[in-house]
């Protein structure tokens, strides 16, 4: 068998092997890229929602009682954890899977549900090699199937396409673009 | 041929994982000799040279969890406004937002950041997106020193 023949194989078969890699690290090399960008947070869901307190308060009149008031009006009492005052102004209240924060002077509340984001978070502990153990190897392995897949995608066609023609061409730009990009943003 | 490479695979894998584990161990070894020494965040704040680079044990109700990736959390000492940050050390990856409101007993090394390290940390607490508002551990974020876990436990859940 010639070599084309081989790297046709390797491009195939690895192509194949860590097509579901793939996937897991593009999504949630997306993902991560948006969250270090501090566009959007992939590994939680938040919903807030708007209540008000019947009357003001100060931070000298709230004792349980007062907690006890709000965990009913906001329907969360089974989930009450512990309760402080971050500021003089406001009355933090944390649930299971959340909290309140109350506006003191105004009675405004706010309702802050937290959940892990589904199919995310779990991608996103792939991504970060949270497993460790085994999954570094695996993850090792995909690393370097990647590279091979990579090479011999450049020497899969001949001719005007080929490496010796537009695919150099292609191959060239997509090597300037992340270098001219790199030496602009830190050195620039 | 292929039996061949899977079997050179599957014993790397083994003699991997060994070393992994080996090392681990060694690690926990080296932490359990050092002396802990036991300390309110307020006692640690008020005499950080004292504790610099020792290993303390601290606890406190964690305030905040930071939301991108949990690599800072933040607890508040009896007073109910010091706080001092906690960072993630040892085996510890990040911390959960679920622990926001709990109590926890922390164990360390109490650092003192050097002036790099605070100027990386500036530049990022500066972010226009790091939080909607201004919030109380604002100081114990903006502060040199810093609490690097290497073990925790949940005291009220």
């Amino acid at each position: 068998m010639g070599w084309r023949k081989w790297n046709r194989w390797i491009h195939r078969e690895l192509g194949f092997l860590f097509f579901g890699m793939t996937i897991i690290y593009g999504i949630s090399g997306i993902a991560l890229n948006h969250s270090v960008a501090r566009h959007w947070n992939p590994g939680i869901i938040t919903n807030a929602t708007s209540m008000q307190y019947p009357g003001t308060l100060q931070k000298s009149e709230v004792d349980r009682n007062t907690i006890e008031i709000i965990l009913d009006l906001t329907g969360e009492k089974e989930n009450y954890k512990q309760y402080y005052f971050p500021d003089q102004d406001h009355l933090m209240i944390y649930l299971k899977g959340g909290h309140i924060i109350v506006e003191l002077q105004t009675g405004e509340m706010q309702l802050t549900k937290i959940r892990n984001r589904p199919v995310f978070s779990e991608l996103n502990y792939l991504h970060y090699n949270k497993p460790k153990k085994l999954w570094t190897w695996f993850s090792d392995l995909y690393a370097f199937g990647l590279i091979l897949i990579a090479i011999s995608g450049l020497l899969l066609i001949k001719g005007k396409k080929g490496i010796t023609g537009r695919g150099g061409i292609l191959t060239i730009i997509g090597i300037l673009i992340p270098l001219v990009l790199l030496i602009f943003y830190l050195w620039l | 041929m292929q039996r061949s490479i899977l079997w050179v695979l599957l014993a790397f894998l083994a003699i991997s994982c060994n070393q992994t584990v080996k090392n681990e161990g060694d690690n926990q070894e080296a932490v359990k000799t050092e002396e802990i020494v036991s300390a309110t965040i307020v006692e640690l704040l008020a005499a950080p040279a004292d504790y610099q680079d020792k290993e303390v044990a601290v606890s406190g109700m964690v305030t905040h969890v930071c939301r991108h990736g949990g690599q800072k959390c933040f607890i508040v000492a009896d007073d109910g406004e010091t706080q001092i940050r906690i960072v993630p050390g040892g085996d510890i990856d990040e911390f959960k937002i679920e622990l926001e409101g709990s109590t926890v007993a922390f164990k360390g090394i109490f650092r003192v950041q050097t002036v790099e390290l605070t100027a990386e940390e500036l530049e990022e607490y500066e972010s226009k997106e790091h939080h909607e508002v201004e919030q109380s551990h604002s100081d114990a974020e903006k502060a040199e020193y810093f609490l690097e876990a290497v073990d925790f436990k949940e005291v009220t859940p």
